[in-house]
């Protein structure tokens, strides 16, 4: 579904993905880890069209998306869930979701058909939906920024370390909407840190280290390699 | 009663100013850039529309139409030189002093086209009646209205309509709107699209209750609209409309009590007080402390 063949990317002189070649399948939940500053932000930052690569290529659905614009990417099916800052704080939740729509303002219909099921999904969101999203719990947020990437229709969601900065409680919850996202066929490439919460909902693991692809396999391939599973599953789990 | 007839013309024609200053705030609040050559560009949309009457007599609809079209135009060609290019975090300066660049551009254009330096410009309405003693002039009242509606419909765009609610994405974070590939170029080309339209129709009603245009007139509008701004709130729409209705106020309050030489003067001593006493203008505190919050979250 997605394939990404040799890709660099630079922030001026300096390499941020190196060669970086990785396959994501159709209806399959692909998780990316590595530690701070391993270029997965950039990797996906690339793959969405935010930042222009300097080499290689990037295929969905088997056309060339290395030189399109992110919106038309978005139009593609491909949308991003970045990471930290969320959603529009001054806008109100509802607000928020009709942003993700922005695509396809003019099926006015077909929009407000997607935010009541994007409610439904979601009731806290409804409850809330004329509070500024700013005002929102961290994990509250989360789920805005989901839902309004579900308002774009996606085919292939990229999600930027949805688990970071929330209690345990809440980041159970995350990874709950995320595997019944994947449940019900919407593709996935997840970028994380927590490998041992992304590995149990994981069908294919990747392991990114200063912009290069270290390892690519299964989760239980990781289970079965102990050097890579003391290098991320031991120290993640520890701090 | 003077003192109501003082208040009354000061709030009628202060209601020109909270147009222009709500121009400004829609760039400066939406989009965090101050434009100076704003009020070159609607002087210029306004002698342009005249030099077209001249040649094709058009009519005072079809000038007021010109003005609306022109000014448009004039904005995104401002936008496009000096704003776009410098939409990243740190482009606030450059395109403020490219804009002085454009607004001295602009003026120029302006005085070819104004030859013997004032114009005559039609006006339209210019009976007046008295309501109990109250003097009122037909068309400052007809500019008033217009002000109240035009108000109405800058926010019903900006808070109802699907290019409002991505300018206030676009503008509350930029950034993120990127990342969702929310198309800022054209979001940003409407705004100032938007602000100039809106910007003329206030030229417009200024400029046909005045019955002349001068080379000033656009410093004058730059001038009126930073400074009803800034007394109301930089940056908060509510905050414009006061800020624009309270110039007009002390303006005529000014004029009549003190004499029309101190009405600058007294302005600029009230706008220093209100700065000192509360930062950022009248409505304008809320503003500073997102701010602060933004830039203490980084
Ligand atoms: N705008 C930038 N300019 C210069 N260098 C950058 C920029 N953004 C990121 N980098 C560098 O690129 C490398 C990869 O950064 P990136 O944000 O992709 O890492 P990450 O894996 O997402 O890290 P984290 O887990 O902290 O989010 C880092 O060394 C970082 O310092
Ligand atoms: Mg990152």
């Amino acid at each position: 579904m997605l394939k990404v063949d040799d890709l660099v990317t630079s922030y001026g002189l300096i390499k941020a993905l190196r060669n970086v070649s990785l396959e994501a399948e159709k209806g399959k939940l692909t998780c990316i880890l590595g530690p701070n500053g391993a270029g997965k932000s950039t990797l996906l930052f690339t793959i969405a069209g935010i930042l222009k690569s300097d080499r290689g290529s990037i295929q969905f659905l088997g056309r060339q998306i290395s030189k399109m614009k992110t919106s038309e990417i978005v139009k593609e099916g491909l949308v991003l869930v970045p990471e930290n800052r969320l959603v529009f704080p001054h806008l109100s939740v509802r607000e928020n979701l009709l942003a993700g729509a922005f695509s396809r303002f003019s099926r006015k219909d077909e929009v407000e058909e997607d935010v009541e099921s994007v409610y439904q999904r979601f009731p806290i969101l409804k409850e809330r939906y004329l509070q500024e999203a700013g005002t929102l719990s961290g994990g509250e947020q989360q789920m805005l920024a989901v839902a309004r990437a579900l308002m774009a229709r996606p085919k292939l969601l990229l999600m930027d370390e949805p688990s970071v900065g929330l209690a345990p409680k809440i980041v159970n919850t995350i990874f709950e909407i995320i595997k019944t996202l994947s449940e019900e066929g919407i593709s996935i490439v997840l970028v994380e840190q927590n490998a041992v919460k992304a590995s149990a909902i994981a069908d294919h693991i990747y392991l990114l280290d200063q912009g290069e692809i270290t390892f690519s396999g299964s989760p239980d391939e990781i289970e079965d390699n102990d050097i890579i599973k003391r290098a991320y599953l031991g120290d993640i789990t520890e701090s | 009663m003077e003192f109501l007839q003082t208040c009354l013309d000061g709030l009628l024609f202060g209601s020109a100013y909270s147009l222009l200053a709500l121009s400004f705030s829609l760039l400066f609040g939406v989009m965090k850039r101050v434009n100076l050559a704003f009020g070159s560009s609607l002087l210029l949309s306004a002698v342009f529309a005249l030099w077209v009457d001249s040649i094709l007599s058009v009519g005072i609809i079809g000038i007021f139409l010109v003005m609306l079209g022109s000014s448009a135009i004039i904005n995104i060609y401002v936008e496009k030189i000096c704003f776009y290019p410098h939409r990243g975090n740190y482009g606030a300066i450059v395109s403020m002093i490219s804009s002085f660049a454009i607004w001295m551009q602009l003026d120029d254009l302006s005085s070819f086209l104004l030859p013997d330096r004032t114009a005559s410009f039609p006006s339209f309405l210019p009976d007046s009646f008295f309501i109990i003693d109250l003097f009122i002039r037909i068309d400052q009242l007809f500019l008033f209205f217009i002000a109240v509606l035009m108000t109405g419909v800058f926010f019903y765009v900006l808070y109802k309509t699907n290019y409002g609610l991505l300018l206030r994405g676009v503008s509350f974070d930029g950034e993120l709107a990127r990342k969702l590939g929310v198309n800022s170029s054209r979001i940003s080309s409407f705004a100032f699209a938007f602000s100039g339209v809106f910007g003329a129709i206030a030229a417009f009603l200024i400029l046909s209750t005045e019955s002349q245009v001068t080379p000033f007139f656009g410093f004058w509008c730059t001038l009126k609209g930073l400074v009803a701004m800034m007394l109301g709130g930089i940056g908060s729409l509510p905050g414009a409309i006061i800020g624009g209705l309270f110039l007009g106020l002390i303006e005529s309050n000014v004029i009549n009590y003190l004499g029309a030489e101190y009405r600058d003067i007294c302005t600029y001593l009230i706008l220093l007080f209100i700065l000192v006493v509360k930062p950022g203008g009248i409505m304008g505190s809320a503003i500073l402390r997102d701010e602060r919050a933004a830039s203490e979250r980084i």
